[in-house]
């Protein structure tokens, strides 16, 4: 009997799924993992795979529907097998799975499908391995617990205990170790001789496809020569993830302008003393920048923007993030209002979160809300850069060394103290010129630093 | 009179006894020796000075004649402490206690009740021999309408002590002999630990041990031992084992996941088994992650010879290996 694809619930506030694109024709053969189709959620985008293998007889939505959860999507059989003709709506099959899970209808989601199909496969398909099958598992009532809990197969966590017993800690270690993977991909996997372990997963919480083991087999450079290996995790992880989203998503757009700092050094080296007696910190010109940035954001409203969905959002704030490198990563820390602060107190605030960014004690809260980043490499012989956004900003700030350079002033050449910024834009949201005016003003302020007043 | 001394075990029940028959007329101690010789422990060695043979009564031989006795002036409203020389004599005195002393409040609906205490020195541990060392608690426990109790410290003997003589139902109050000379911060006034309510007498995250009478003192020493290795203990008195204080024992196993129960008496049939039972019964259930496993003496009788006297019951050591064969480190 033909078997029903339905769109699966993904997330207990999943409602409708959109599909966006058709893998398998109508007629096509289709094995167990095979990729069937994309939908997207309120949440993610996901390939959704076969269970079955056979014929794809019926395909009833077309790309860009949207189908409720558990409604029939198509159908999979033998060749010649009868099928209705219109879409049958919701899958019996999906209802009385629900019903019969009635304990946490909201678990009841793909992965609780996948894992109970996981349960079949072991226990039919294993056939060189059945005393083992067979045999009662050992594991303590805790062990147990927890692995129901997180819906684990104890039969594949190994025992540390006395004769293989199983632990709560064997349990939580699997938890732990355990990657994700589609039945198929464990098999082809466990053919290639490929762990697991070492394979990143596209699906959902890293879950591996069989697309993605078979990434693996392609035999690459760096697994030819060695090298030390880190797996990519924590902050690292979340850098990566970010700049990615960041290039990918967003346009990215640089301008560059070159500012004369005689007057910025000046003011610093008048202020540097009141501030120090007063905060106990030095100024520095990380301060000063930060300070111009936020006058000149309030006059140029235009930047101080995300994008959310379809939407622009207009931030009342202006709360500016500061790129700070720390140990095997990144942290932007955000300094709130800082138009509303003096370059004293945004000294203390940019040393404190500096200070608590390297030791890994900020809050969340002093990690969120920003409108707009600077990243500063003045510290190194950088001129100019291509900052990358930090999301979801539009616009971020990239200054570089101040270094004296021959300058053309009034018919004569001049060494002056030239720093250069780099202004990277979402083109998405703001224009060309919106940003060169910002950028202009700001190096005006930069330049005549007394337009802070006005 | 709110200050706290060192008294010694010992010390604690004779001045929870003293100070209880100050206030009351209607407590009398009866027994064999306790008047000038002072009971065979030196319990109430001194009494009889202050409160005259009237109320510290020398009996004959006889623990069925005492109980007996004991039974019946309860009954008529006084409030007997009755003493035991070797708590393996309650063999003499138990239908007494089984088919009277528990009884008799039930079966006439409650128009008459019997509060009196046994109280009797139990254990091995003094050279004593098998017809004087032996800890027949769980005998007592099982029989409904006894009540059980089992100090481990001075401080706690002195305020269940208390607790035992106000109870309008028979008590049998086990002392350990080892206990005896034991220390601990007694307050001068009287005070009342009520029965039923178990004592953590250490806290620990990896394991609970479940002890009685003396046996608490050696976990203690066994898990001074078990922390030089990390592993954190946690120790459970339950001081009286009817009534039982479920709730603290199976709080204390959801805790740590892992149980060990340890009592002097002969392990086969002994009390410990009840307590892994209601663990196995108990919510407790899904959280073990590990075998319970209980400690108990030898099915043997006591020996006279020292060194095979110590081999008869659990010991430091053995609490030590049980500890870290339920955290599979041994």
């Amino acid at each position: 009997m033909a078997k029903e694809i339905f769109m699966p619930k993904l997330s207990s506030t999943m409602e409708v799924g959109t599909l966006l694109q058709w893998f398998k024709n109508e007629g096509d053969s289709v094995e167990v993992g095979d990729p069937l189709f994309e939908i997207m959620t309120d949440k993610i985008n996901i390939e959704v795979e076969s269970y079955e293998e056979g014929i794809l007889l019926k395909k009833y939505f077309a790309e860009e529907d949207e189908i409720p959860i558990n409604h029939v999507i198509g159908y999979i059989g033998e060749a010649g097998e009868h099928i209705p003709e219109a879409p049958p709506g919701e899958s019996v099959a999906a209802v009385q799975d629900i019903l019969s899970d009635s304990r946490q209808p909201a678990m009841h989601d793909l992965e609780e499908i996948e894992i109970s199909e996981t349960t079949t496969i072991n226990e039919t398909g294993d056939t060189g391995n059945e005393n083992s099958q067979s045999e009662k598992i050992r594991a303590t009532p805790a062990a147990r617990r927890v692995a129901k809990e997180h819906n684990i197969v104890l039969s594949e966590v190994p025992g540390t205990g006395p004769k293989g017993r199983i632990h709560q800690k064997d349990v939580g270690d699997f938890l732990q170790s355990a990657p994700k993977a589609t039945p198929l991909a464990k098999k082809v996997a466990g053919a290639e001789r490929i762990d697991l372990h070492t394979i990143n997963g596209s699906g959902p919480q890293g879950k591996i496809y069989r697309a993605d083991v078979e990434k693996m087999r392609q035999p690459s450079t760096a697994s030819e020569t060695g090298g030390r290996r880190m797996k990519m995790e924590g902050i690292r992880k979340v850098v990566a993830e970010r700049m990615l989203q960041s290039k990918t998503t967003a346009p990215h757009v640089t301008l560059t302008t070159e500012v004369d700092m005689s007057e910025a050094i000046h003011l610093r080296k008048q202020l540097l003393g009141t501030i120090e007696k007063q905060t106990g910190f030095r100024l520095s010109y990380t301060e000063i920048v930060l300070k111009a940035v936020a006058a000149c954001l309030k006059r140029h409203r235009n930047l101080n923007v995300s994008l959310e969905g379809n939407e622009i959002i207009f931030h009342e704030e202006i709360n500016l993030g500061i790129a700070v490198a720390v140990e095997n990563g990144l942290l932007v820390p955000v300094v709130k209002e800082a138009d509303q602060k003096g370059l004293s107190d945004l000294t203390a605030e940019c040393k404190r979160l500096g200070t608590a960014a390297r030791n890994s004690n900020l809050k969340p809260q002093e990690m969120s809300g920003g409108t707009f980043t600077i990243s500063n490499l003045g510290m190194y012989a950088i001129d100019a850069f291509t900052p990358v956004i930090n999301q979801p900003e539009s616009a971020i700030l990239g200054v570089g060394r101040i270094n004296e350079k021959p300058v053309g002033r009034n018919g004569a050449i001049e060494l002056r103290p030239m720093m250069v910024l780099s202004l990277s834009f979402d083109h998405r949201v703001i224009d060309g010129a919106p940003a060169a005016a910002f950028l202009t003003n700001l190096k005006e302020v930069l330049e005549q630093p007394f337009k802070l007043l006005v | 009179m709110d200050g706290l001394r060192e008294l010694t075990y010992l010390e604690a029940v004779r001045e929870a006894m003293s100070q209880e028959m100050r206030e009351n007329e209607d407590v009398f101690i009866l027994g064999e020796d306790i008047g000038v010789y002072g009971g065979a422990f030196g319990v109430t060695r001194g009494m009889i000075e202050e409160f005259g043979p009237e109320r510290i009564r020398n009996t004959p031989i006889s623990e069925a004649a005492i109980s007996g006795t004991a039974v019946g002036a309860a009954l008529t409203g006084m409030r007997p402490i009755l003493e035991l020389q070797f708590s393996d004599f309650i063999t003499i005195a138990m239908d007494n206690m089984v088919n009277q002393a528990a009884k008799i409040r039930y079966m006439y609906g409650g128009k008459g009740k019997v509060p009196m205490v046994l109280r009797t020195p139990a254990g091995s541990g003094t050279g004593a021999a098998a017809q004087h060392s032996q800890s027949l608690e769980a005998w007592m426990a099982h029989v409904p309408g006894l009540k059980v109790v089992q100090p481990s410290t001075a401080y706690d003997a002195k305020g269940l002590l208390k607790a035992a003589i106000d109870d309008d139902n028979p008590v049998i109050f086990y002392e350990h002999k080892l206990c005896y000379k034991t220390k601990s911060d007694v307050p001068e006034e009287q005070y009342s630990i009520p029965l039923g309510k178990a004592n953590i007498k250490r806290e620990g995250r990896d394991v609970t041990i479940v002890a009685t009478a003396i046996m608490v003192h050696k976990a203690l020493e066994a898990a001074e031992e078990l922390e030089k290795s990390g592993i954190s203990v946690e120790i459970i008195d339950p001081r009286t084992l009817v009534p039982l204080d479920t709730e603290t024992i199976i709080g204390s196993v959801k805790k740590t996941s892992r149980l060990v129960v340890v009592h002097e008496a002969v392990k086969r049939g002994g009390f410990g088994g009840e307590i892994a039972s209601i663990i196995a019964e108990s919510e407790a259930f899904d959280y073990l992650d590990a075998p319970i496993k209980r400690l108990g003496g030898k099915a043997v009788p006591i020996p006279y010879n020292p060194d095979l006297e110590k081999a008869a019951v659990p010991g430091v050591d053995d609490i030590v290996l049980a500890v870290k064969e339920v955290l599979n480190r041994s």
